[in-house]
């Protein structure tokens, strides 16, 4: 019964959501679009921490992606469309050959390399003018769709939802125990039987391949991109300040924090137009030191507290 | 036959030998027992034997296969599977959930399956509540729950790292008679570290005996215990 | 023996591509030399905090932005040098390393490393954005006569004042040394570094050293920060790029390891100005940072994987 009423929960709010382009105009359509892109960068980023790895490189793979379907749309004449499967592609298929190298490193080692290659990625782009514009950029002939903002929201949702049904596999499949055991005790898993690389490739790959689709989508959408728009280090910071802010760990979350964070943002933007950023940094600060849980952690614990309590007073 | 063998086996750390050529085999459904003074090299040994660290040199053999360099994911797959001396709880996951890893990927079962069958080997052990978190378990829980976990691999070799550490007697009498039921009804061979050596003397039908590093006597309990050599190595390392 | 000869093969490698560059192009040295000495001024006291805290403090760059703003709003108020800020300037930045550390890092020390990246990676955007609050991000700058001081050898001519970095640099390097090996703080400082249980049994008040430790690399940080102004103009994300930097030095040169990190400024400034000494290569000069920053941190995890 319970299952049921959540099904019908999720299948409603999943309505309401494709639905939002009936009833609000092409701004609130844009912010909702910039909140759905940092809210399946806020998941993916958690998927792999699920293992215990910090990813510092979504940026980079972002945009690496939206690099790749650009330049296939105006090197190679791949319809817009194709560009951000093809995008994806060439993200997972990258991170698959990174991965060999870099997914023996832990902590500090592994998040600083991503960092690193986030900023090689950016300085190739940066390089290469004949073939990626430079410093300039490039800009596309025309935007998807003709830039129909209805039909951009669509497409971005369905970037989010894709990124939401891998995320609730990860959690309900051998996904969670697999990535879950290597977090907590890597010793433990490998003496049950989890070959830890092979766990670790799958969500490197299958994250990037998201963040990638994600980049492709955005500039899709846009029309243009730069090497400092694409490899923006707010696609970094943003989705790590939702993640943190909702409860890591989870796929509800990142969503939870993302709508709140990315609400604010857009709000703080317009009154505070310089170091309105100066809330995510705060707020992960603030969350790190007093509750390393998040909100939904802190729920949990509440409900847990009071259904300890009511078992008390019987 | 023997299931697992070694000849050799030898490991070093930086000149320092942990474990010095030491040549062993386990049977089917036999209990051995592995004894010798504190830093003998007990637990690099069966971290050898379990792939969690590689030797220097020798080799290990498993049913007639060469593992001697296979990893841990591998060698618990294939049928080796062990507990350790300090508890290793995954303490994001629920009990049965910590069970069913072992099953889950050492066996390839579906999440369906797994569970049915950490359940069966939940009961077995009489551990209930699978449905806490690991850090609500007593810590007699805890051993029997990574007991659980190792037998959910359905290894056909077990080592039990000082289980019984941290036990009262009632409680190691009781972690030993349904060990030695289970080893017994799955033909399993079971290696057992332990200090306790009324546990040794109970359980097993033979023993090995180390003492830095090296394998210094075989043979039932009775007689080991009678060796000069291993009088020796125990009044050595107490004195 | 064979690993002695590949040692002296390696030296006498790295002389001849020394004498050859500074024969075809001496800028190349000259300039990377002047870069080395920046880098590891800034890196050092980085690598102190590592060393002995134990803690990669991601918001590294920004505590040196915070020094150059304070010597920045300090020189135009007062019409001082910022030579003679250095002092005030670093006082001031030892106070606000201690409270960082004992407000937000302290608190984190027992945490899991994940949770302190993210809290310095944290604390350096909070930095970064209140800059940009106050300051917004415009760049600015004070010019100095005496920068601009050069030297003529033949038809080379070449800047002078940048080569105070590596002096800094080298100064850093010996006055750590002394300190950890000849004063009782600074022993009791290295202990806690190598074992802090086993100094908190000695009787070593382990807290405190930690944030002496905080404030004494804050306060050598804020006196680069203060002489950093007369070269560079100051943005308010003008620290972030040395946070990555400094690390990758310190990695390089392997934890715990000071004077390791000036040989590895030397290594990098040099290899980037290789680069920039052509027009076609000029773009990827920063390139071989992360290349080798990937590389060390590679090689390291290969080398530990073997021992």
């Amino acid at each position: 019964m319970k299952l049921k009423g959540s099904y019908i929960a999720v299948v409603a709010a999943a309505a309401i959501v494709i639905a939002f382009p009936a009833f609000l105009g092409a701004y609130p359509l844009n912010v909702a679009r910039s909140v759905m892109t940092y809210m399946a960068l806020a998941i993916s980023w958690d998927m792999l921490l699920r293992s215990g790895q910090i990813s510092f490189g979504i940026a980079g793979l972002f945009g690496l992606g939206s690099y790749a379907s650009a330049l296939a749309v105006l090197r190679g004449g791949m319809n817009p469309f194709a560009s951000v499967l093809f995008a994806a592609a060439f993200a997972a298929l990258v991170a698959f050959a990174l991965g060999f190298a870099i997914l023996r490193l832990r902590a500090m080692y592994f998040s600083i390399t991503t960092l690193a290659l986030m900023e090689i990625f950016r300085i190739v782009m940066q390089n290469l003018h004949d073939f990626s514009g430079g410093p300039e950029g490039v800009v596309l002939p025309k935007i998807i769709f003709d830039g129909y903002s209805p039909a951009l929201y669509w497409l971005c949702l369905g970037g989010l939802f894709l990124t939401i049904g891998v995320s609730w596999y990860f959690e309900k499949s051998k996904m969670h125990l697999a990535l879950t055991a290597i977090r907590n005790d890597e010793t433990s898993a490998r003496s049950n039987g989890v070959n830890i690389f092979k766990y670790l490739l799958i969500a490197f790959v299958a994250t990037s391949a998201l963040q990638g689709m994600m980049g492709a989508i955005q500039v899709q959408s846009y029309g243009f991109t730069t090497p400092d728009t694409a490899f923006d280090a707010n696609f970094l910071m943003l989705p790590m300040a939702m993640a943190l802010l909702g409860g890591i760990h989870s796929t509800i979350g990142p969503m939870a924090g993302a709508v709140l964070l990315g609400i604010a943002s857009e709000w703080l933007k317009l009154k505070i137009p310089y170091g309105h950023l100066v809330v995510y940094g705060v707020i992960i600060i603030l969350v790190i030191l007093f509750m390393p849980q998040g909100l939904f952690g802190l729920a949990r614990k509440a409900m847990r507290n009071r259904r300890k309590a009511g078992a008390n007073n019987e | 036959m023997s299931k697992l063998e070694t000849v050799g086996l030898t490991k070093s750390f930086s000149g320092l030998v942990a474990v010095k050529d030491v040549s062993f085999h386990m049977d089917e459904g036999e209990i051995l027992g592995i004894i010798g003074p504190n830093g003998a090299g007990k637990t690099t040994f069966i971290h050898l034997v379990s792939g969690i660290l590689m030797p220097t040199s020798g080799s290990i053999t498993f049913k007639g296969r060469d593992i001697t360099y296979a990893p841990a994911h591998v060698r618990s797959r294939i049928g080796i599977a062990r507990t350790y001396q300090l508890i290793h709880p995954l303490e994001n996951l629920k009990v049965i959930e910590n069970v069913m890893v072992g099953a889950v990927f050492s066996k390839d079962k579906s999440l369906k399956a797994a569970r049915k069958s950490a359940e069966a080997i939940c009961a077995e052990l009489e551990l209930d509540g699978l449905n806490r978190d690991t850090t609500q378990l007593s810590i007699l829980e805890i051993k029997k729950m990574e007991i659980a976990r190792a037998l959910a691999n359905e290894p056909e070799v077990l080592f039990l790292d000082e289980v019984m550490a941290g036990l009262n007697s009632d409680e190691t009498k009781q972690v030993i008679a349904t060990v030695q039921r289970i080893a017994r009804e799955r033909k399993m061979a079971v290696g057992v570290v332990e200090h306790v050596m009324g546990v040794i003397r109970e359980l097993t039908e033979r023993v090995i005996v180390l003492e830095a590093g090296e394998l210094i006597a075989e043979g039932p309990y009775e007689t080991v215990s009678k060796d000069p050599r291993v009088v020796e190595a125990y009044l050595g390392g107490a004195a | 023996m064979a690993n002695k000869r590949n040692a002296t093969l390696v030296v006498v490698l790295i002389i001849v591509a020394v004498a050859a560059i500074l024969v075809w192009r001496p800028t190349v040295l000259i300039n990377g030399i002047q870069a080395a000495g920046l880098y590891a001024s800034i890196a050092i006291p980085m690598g102190l905090i590592l060393g002995i805290v134990h803690i990669v403090n991601l918001a590294h760059g920004e505590f040196m932005m915070v020094a150059a703003y304070v010597t920045y709003m300090l020189c135009i108020a007062t019409g001082i040098d910022p030579f003679l800020a250095m002092l005030p300037v670093a006082l001031v930045t030892a106070v606000f390393g201690f409270v960082v550390y004992k407000l937000t890092i302290k608190q984190a020390l027992k945490s899991p490393e994940l949770n302190q990246l993210i809290l310095t990676f944290g604390i350096g955007i909070s930095l970064t954005q209140v800059a940009n609050l106050i300051f917004t991000s415009q760049t600015r700058k004070i010019s100095f006569d005496y920068v601009s001081a050069s030297v003529d050898i033949g038809d080379l001519s070449f800047g002078v004042f940048k080569f105070v970095y590596i002096v800094i640099a080298v100064l850093m390097v010996v006055g750590l040394r002394l300190f950890l090996t000849r004063t009782t703080t600074g022993k009791a400082a290295l202990a806690v570094g190598q074992n802090p249980r086993g100094a908190a049994i000695v009787g070593i008040d382990v807290d405190k050293t930690y944030g002496f430790v905080f404030a004494l690399a804050s306060a050598l940080l804020g006196m680069m920060g203060a002489v950093f102004i007369t070269t560079s103009s100051i943005f308010p994300a003008v620290g972030s790029p040395f946070t990555m930097k400094s690390f990758c030095l310190i990695a390089m040169a392997g934890i715990g390891n000071i004077p390791g990190i000036l040989g590895a400024s030397i290594l990098l400034g040099v290899s980037e100005n290789f680069l920039k000494a052509f027009r076609a290569t000029r773009g990827w000069a920063d390139i071989v940072f992360f290349v080798l920053i990937i590389t060390v941190i590679l090689g390291r995890s290969i080398k530990g994987k073997k021992a």
